[in-house]
């Protein structure tokens, strides 16, 4: 066993897991964030996508250890005061979720491209979730949202 | 060397399990107690939209907005059978049980409607926006609300069934009217092929789909996106690599799906041209959309190059050497 500190969605904890948890394990099974969805766990589908430190990362290719005192935000992380985020809430209006077994993921590399984004093509939206797999939506709602939840902060 | 090249598929497709397999669908409908509406129904939802589609339709069959109809729908302790979430059928299918049972569940609205307001016939009874009201008289009106504190703790409750029409092909002569209805579907694209490295890239890409009616257009949109990039998919990246019955590739490093990259933005048609036998005329989409796709990237890899492809998935290795083959038969 081990002790490491996570922040997570903007709360301090001070977890003692075992060495070979994945980052996804402890979000999902220690804290119960299960918004944070396993695919592959091999790293190709982005499915257990979450922002750590600002970064967009494979939860599942994460050791726990390795993120021990970063800042981790997951989908259930992005709701303030009651309010849906710009992502969520384009998501919803662009109809961009099918199944939504990948859409945790999309957001949230979404929002991380947004975080740093100016004035973002569609062909660069395409990039940004270019990790991201998804099997019903052919993309075109998803990159459609995106564009939407940028001109929602934008206010334009 | 690149070269451009140009294709259309077109494809019929006959919706429903076919060939005189039963094809039922049943659906239940209820009074709740603050005067809002139960569905009842056993199809289930997979991403494609059915819940929506079953809310509008029994909205529009009832009268009512929306938010007045609380669906249930798979829970096989409280809802009955209407069939797989497959055959492209939920739509038509439970569709129609939906707005038979809606309209059964009006008659016995009107039977206690009429005992409300002392009529002695149903004749001219209307429901509408959670009300029934006489047409010919409009002040003589109650509520849903009220129908459902009159009933106290009895239960109004309506059932629909519908059975798809599918007659058995003659096992002799091959005959019979194994589908209905039909769908049809158009896709054409324009592509660039690089001959050296046997690389496709789709440079743009129209899709077609009769649809009888849109029930929810943005949803039939979403149906397209995905089926055009499934069949892409299928056209050119997707291998099980199967050897000796052992699936090769089992990864999504190694079995290829579609990303954001690779799917170009798609032009989207939806033909309205209402089915008689469908519910608002609409008729199911889901498999359609994706059958016109690959044709249609094969026959411009054709156009692009001269060179028939008759084995999927058409992989740049494939497509590299078969054009090389090509060109040394002449």
């Amino acid at each position: 066993m081990i002790n490491i500190k996570l922040n997570v969605n903007g709360k301090d904890y001070s977890l003692e897991i075992e060495e070979d948890k994945r980052l996804i394990d402890v979000l999902r099974e220690d804290l119960r964030f299960t918004g944070v969805k396993e695919g592959c766990s091999e790293g190709e589908c982005g499915a257990c996508s979450v922002i750590m430190d600002g970064r967009i990362v494979n939860s599942c290719l994460v050791m726990a250890v390795q993120a021990n005192g970063s800042s981790i935000v997951t989908v259930e992380g992005l709701v303030k005061d009651g309010e849906l985020d710009p992502v969520q809430r384009a998501f919803i209006e662009k109809g961009a979720t099918q199944c939504g077994y990948c859409t945790p993921g999309f957001i949230m590399a979404a929002r991380a491209f947004l975080n740093r984004a100016k004035d973002p093509t569609r062909e660069e939206i395409r990039e940004a979730i270019s990790g991201n797999l998804c099997r019903c939506t052919g993309y075109n709602k998803i990159v459609d949202a995106i564009e939407e939840a940028y001109r929602y902060e934008k206010g334009i | 060397m690149k070269k451009r090249g140009r294709g259309i598929g077109l494809s019929f497709y006959g919706t429903g399990y076919g060939n005189g397999f039963p094809d039922v669908s049943n659906a239940w409908v209820r009074l709740l107690k603050d005067g809002k509406i139960g569905v009842y129904v056993g199809g289930a939802e997979v991403g494609q939209g059915a819940m929506t589609a079953f809310v509008q339709i029994a909205a529009e069959a009832l009268g009512v907005p929306h938010d007045r109809v609380l669906l249930e729908i798979e829970d096989t302790l409280t809802t009955p059978d209407s069939g797989t979430a497959a055959a492209t059928r939920q739509t038509y299918n439970t569709g129609n049980a939906i707005k038979i049972a809606c309209e059964n569940f009006k008659e016995k609205l009107k039977e206690v409607a009429k005992d409300i307001l002392n009529l002695n016939s149903t004749a001219a009874l209307e429901v509408k926006d959670g009300e029934v009201y006489l047409e010919i008289f409009p002040q003589k009106r109650v509520s849903l609300e009220k129908i459902a504190d009159f009933l106290g703790g009895n239960i109004l409750e309506a059932e629909g069934s519908f059975t798809a029409q599918t007659t058995k092909l003659d096992p002799e002569t091959g005959q019979g009217a194994p589908y209905w209805p039909y769908t049809f579907s158009a896709c054409g694209v324009e592509l660039e092929v690089d001959t050296i490295t046997g690389q496709v890239d789709i440079l743009k890409a129209v899709l077609v789909q009769d649809v009888g009616r849109a029930v929810n257009p943005h949803l039939v949109e979403g149906q397209m996106d995905g089926g055009y990039a499934m069949a892409l998919g299928y056209a050119l990246f997707e291998d099980l690599n199967l050897k000796r019955g052992v699936m090769g590739n089992r990864k999504f490093s190694k079995y290829l799906i579609p990303t954001s990259m690779d799917v170009t933005e798609l032009t989207k048609i939806i033909v309205e041209d209402p089915e008689s036998t469908a519910p608002y005329g609409a008729k199911g989409i889901g498999e359609p959309v994706m059958i016109p796709v690959t044709p249609a990237i094969l026959n411009a890899i054709y156009d692009a190059t001269g060179v028939r492809i008759t084995e999927l998935p058409i992989t740049p290795e494939k497509l590299a050497k078969a054009f090389s083959d090509f060109e040394k038969e002449g």
